[in-house]
């Protein structure tokens, strides 16, 4: 069961990861001030509580989901090398001097 | 970062230290804020009995019986006009109490009525000819003929955050008690 949940892909790239993590810090940030200043004027803290549970959620929404946006920068690997067999070869005999040594 | 659960924590981690930034402004925004109010008491009788106090030290001792007229508009300060109730409060807790001195103890202290206002409540305070919700003992025979028991009218400020103010009001009365006591049954 938790194999299918751990074959979903949710990682993001680097330069995804670092939009994700300014995005929801700017988002939560703003609707802390926003929620500071209605709750002083109404003289209500529950609704600044209200709003920034608010700006959680859409944060939430916009940065939890491995949106395409976060992966557009995929990491450029190296092309597999075809293994060769001169390479196999060499290896054995390099273990074989140090033994001698 | 890499992960939605990692992600996730650390979006729940911002906004937790977030709304604690928030809860110390609204403490901050109100910790400077004068709550006294003008406080009106008019005490309209006064009886004094000496009967058996079953709870103290089992002699006969003195016990008031007294009816005030009270009248406090906790909803307006009196300098700026300013709501008591602001945004950190969430209740206030108000005590009439009284205060005076006698041969045993320098300083009693009896609480003889309180009451709880609630947030949106009608918070203007207009009371007439109340009984205390307490019984007014003194430990001995101290109230007899005492010339001098100050009311005083006290809250309790019940904040969202910060501290648990302790506000007098001003204004307060001092009276003097008989020097006899009330013989009648009936009490």
């Amino acid at each position: 069961m938790f194999s299918k949940f751990n074959s979903i892909p949710t990682h993001m790239d680097y330069k995804g990861q670092k939009l994700a993590e300014q995005i929801f810090q700017g988002i939560v940030l703003v609707s802390a001030v926003i929620g500071f200043v209605y709750g002083l004027v109404i003289e209500q803290f529950g609704w600044t509580v209200y709003i920034v549970l608010a700006g959680f959620a859409i944060s939430c929404v916009l940065t939890l989901p491995p949106w395409p946006m976060y992966r557009r920068n995929p990491l450029a690997w190296q092309p597999a090398l075809p293994e060769s067999p001169a390479e196999t070869a060499q290896k054995p005999e390099t273990l074989k001097k140090k033994k001698h040594k | 970062m890499n992960t939605a659960l990692s992600r996730a924590n650390s979006l729940f981690a911002f906004s937790l230290s977030v709304m604690a930034a928030l809860t110390f402004g609204c403490f901050i925004t109100t910790a400077f804020k004068d709550r006294r109010v003008s406080v009106s008491i008019h005490v309209s009788r006064v009886m004094l009995k000496n009967v058996d106090d079953f709870t103290g030290p089992r002699e006969r001792s003195d016990l008031g019986f007294i009816n005030f007229n009270l009248s406090a508009d906790i909803l307006l300060t009196s300098h700026f006009s300013n709501p008591i109730f602001d945004w950190n409060v969430k209740q206030l807790f108000l005590y009439l109490s009284a205060e005076y001195t006698t041969k045993s103890n320098s300083l009693n202290q009896v609480v003889l009525w309180d009451k709880i206002v609630l947030r949106g409540e009608n918070s203007n305070l207009i009371l007439k000819d109340m009984k205390s919700k307490y019984f007014f003992f003194d430990d001995g025979n101290g109230l007899r003929a005492n010339k001098n028991i100050t009311l005083t009218l006290s809250w309790n400020v019940v904040p969202n955050a910060g501290i648990l103010p302790l506000v007098s009001g001003n204004g307060y009365i001092s009276l003097p008690f008989p020097d006899t006591y009330e013989t009648t049954k009936s009490y």
